[in-house]
């Protein structure tokens, strides 16, 4: 944004170098470790997120795994619920309100969502951790990557993908127990008797997330995320972003401590560098807002420490918003945000409404096509019909079918009764039969009533046509 | 600018990966591949290998699809500029 900023300072090459470099070849990034109060929320997200991630498809509701998104059976388990793909639609839905809930994050509090809980921040910061544990901070890791290779180096860097790749294996693992049931699953895998699809997904999916995490880094957020993209669109002046207060720091420059700034005609930014060193996406905050600023508030932090080492006011760099640094007054509700809201509410509505009156029982009636109708030996005109009744429920059921549209229309189900089982799909041939003095029109709706013994509300109705000669 | 290499790559092989992925959940969800491969010589096929293979098929097509999109944003030359040869 900012162009007399870019005059920066020792050790780094002015802004526009840095971009070039930047988008001919990545260099590598070695974020310092941060502490502090935002630092300690982040890792709060990541503990809380990624133990939510590991511990929940070892959950077990009813007997089975909670939450199964089994796929070989098609069916998805989400604790007392069971979606079919005929449900499709609640998938849909529960997207679109995933979507809207960031828009609307979005436009209030700006990236949070990419700071604290996206699964790539989320193993990143792991890996990073795993990384300082071995490795050391940045200082050491930077003098390690340009000395020559020694046994100990080796040793080191060795160590570090072991316990990486040994994460990575566990994540992709859990990744797959989502998919197909956890336990038996992990049975299979200590004897090493997975299915190969099984133990080709668990590659791919470690080999994704040791490459993202390990190396990709903030080049997924700045080339493969497509939120990164869109998400200033929405942004306004209200939306809560991490700023350089310019008016306070400018000019920057270094100084003893105990010397008055404003006698040497200094701003409060001691260029100390350290909110470039601690960024995980290797920019500098003072430059403005930047595309590629996560919004991971490490800078707020770091900063916050040197102005009090300083003795200065902390929120040189702060979490504020376009409005408010411009001296003005932030406005919360606006517009915007009762749109966002308003949609949001409309799905959710939706959402529930269909969930709470959804009739776990569908019924397909596919008419014979081969004979339009038959004269049986009583002199009725007969229709045969395929039945398909589909039970989505969690019990096995007992239906009832009866049939009306035509006066004294005779149902014949082969005199079975209808029991399915959850989830199963059963054939039922059926035969209707009318007298032909009954039929004013060669094709009459019928329409077949399927019941559940046992339950009013579950009951669906489904039409037809019965064909025959037209009496005259 | 020449966009770094890192960058082309991800531009063909990421959004074709997402579509590939949308692609996978409607198909398979309106169509069973147990239904599908009945009576083919792939009947054995398990599910999870179906939609497995159906992943990288649909990847490949939209990855190809993505390979021509960037083959044709290369700028082109004028009517009446010779050709440079690259
Ligand atoms: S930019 Fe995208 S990938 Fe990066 S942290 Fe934000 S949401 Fe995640
Ligand atoms: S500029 Fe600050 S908030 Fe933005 S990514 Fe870098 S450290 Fe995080």
């Amino acid at each position: 944004m900012t162009n007399k900023t870019s005059k920066s300072s020792k050790g780094q090459k002015p802004a526009g170098a840095t971009e070039m470099a930047f988008y001919a070849k990545h260099e590598k990034i070695y974020p310092r470790k941060v502490t502090g109060i935002f630092a300690f929320w982040r890792a709060s997200g990541v503990f809380v997120l990624l133990g939510l991630y590991y511990a929940v498809p070892w959950l077990s509701w009813d007997g089975r795994q909670a939450v199964l998104l089994d796929l070989p059976a098609r069916k998805f388990y989400i604790f007392g619920l069971t979606l079919w793909p005929q449900d499709f639609f609640y998938v849909t839905a529960l997207m679109i309100i995933a979507a809207l809930s960031l828009f609307f994050f979005t436009a209030v509090a700006g990236r949070l969502w990419c700071g604290y809980a996206c699964p790539q921040t989320v193993w990143t910061e792991a890996f990073l951790w795993i990384e300082r544990q071995i490795e050391g901070d940045r200082l050491k890791q930077m003098k390690r990557d340009q000395a020559p290779w020694t046994l100990n180096k080796l040793l080191v860097k060795g160590s570090k993908h072991a316990v990486w790749i040994v994460f990575a294996l566990y994540t992709g693992f859990t990744f797959v127990g989502y998919f197909t049931p956890i336990k038996g699953l992990w049975e299979k895998l200590l004897v090493w008797d997975m299915g190969g699809w099984e133990a080709f997904w668990i590659f791919f999916y470690s080999f994704a997330t040791w490459g993202n995490a390990g190396f990709m880094r903030e080049q997924v957020c700045i080339y493969m995320c497509p939120y990164a993209r869109f998400q200033s669109a929405m942004f306004d002046k209200d939306t809560l972003i991490i700023s350089y207060d310019e008016k306070r720091g400018e000019p920057r420059g270094s100084r003893k401590k105990n010397t008055d700034p404003k006698e040497k005609g200094l701003g409060d930014c001691i260029d100390c560098t350290m909110c470039v060193q601690v960024c995980p996406t290797g920019i500098d905050i003072r430059n403005g807002l930047q595309y590629q600023c996560i919004a991971c508030a490490a800078c707020v932090d770091v900063c916050d420490q040197v102005m009090d080492k300083m003795g200065y006011p902390k929120g040189l760099v702060r979490y504020t918003t376009e409005h408010a640094l411009q001296g003005g007054k932030t406005h919360i509700l606006r517009p915007r945000l009762f749109v966002y809201a308003g949609l949001l509410l409309t799905v959710m509505g939706i959402l529930v409404y269909s969930m709470a009156t959804r009739i776990p029982l569908e019924l397909d009636v596919i008419r014979d096509r081969i004979a339009l109708y038959q004269e049986n030996d009583q002199g009725l005109i007969e229709n045969v019909y395929l039945l398909k009744v589909m039970n989505l429920d969690t019990h096995e059921r007992k239906y009832e079918l009866s049939v009306s549209g035509i006066p004294d229309l005779q149902l014949d189900t082969g005199g079975k009764s209808i029991v399915v089982q959850p989830g199963e799909v059963i054939e039922l041939p059926v035969r209707l039969a009318a007298d032909p003095t009954d039929l004013k029109k060669r094709s009459t709706e019928v329409e077949f009533h399927l019941q559940a013994v046992g339950s009013d509300k579950l009951k669906v109705n489904e039409t037809a046509r019965f064909l025959g000669p037209v009496s005259r | 600018m020449q966009t770094p290499k890192i960058q082309r790559v991800i531009a063909i092989m990421w959004p074709s990966f997402l579509m590939a992925g949308a692609a996978t959940i409607l198909f398979f969800t309106a169509f069973d591949p147990q239904a599908l491969l009945m009576d083919t010589r792939f009947a054995d096929l398990s599910r999870l290998g179906a939609y497995t293979i159906g992943f990288f098929l649909f990847w490949a097509l939209t990855a190809a699809s993505c390979l021509l999109t960037c083959y044709f944003q290369r700028p082109c030359a004028f009517r009446g500029e010779p050709e440079k040869q690259a």
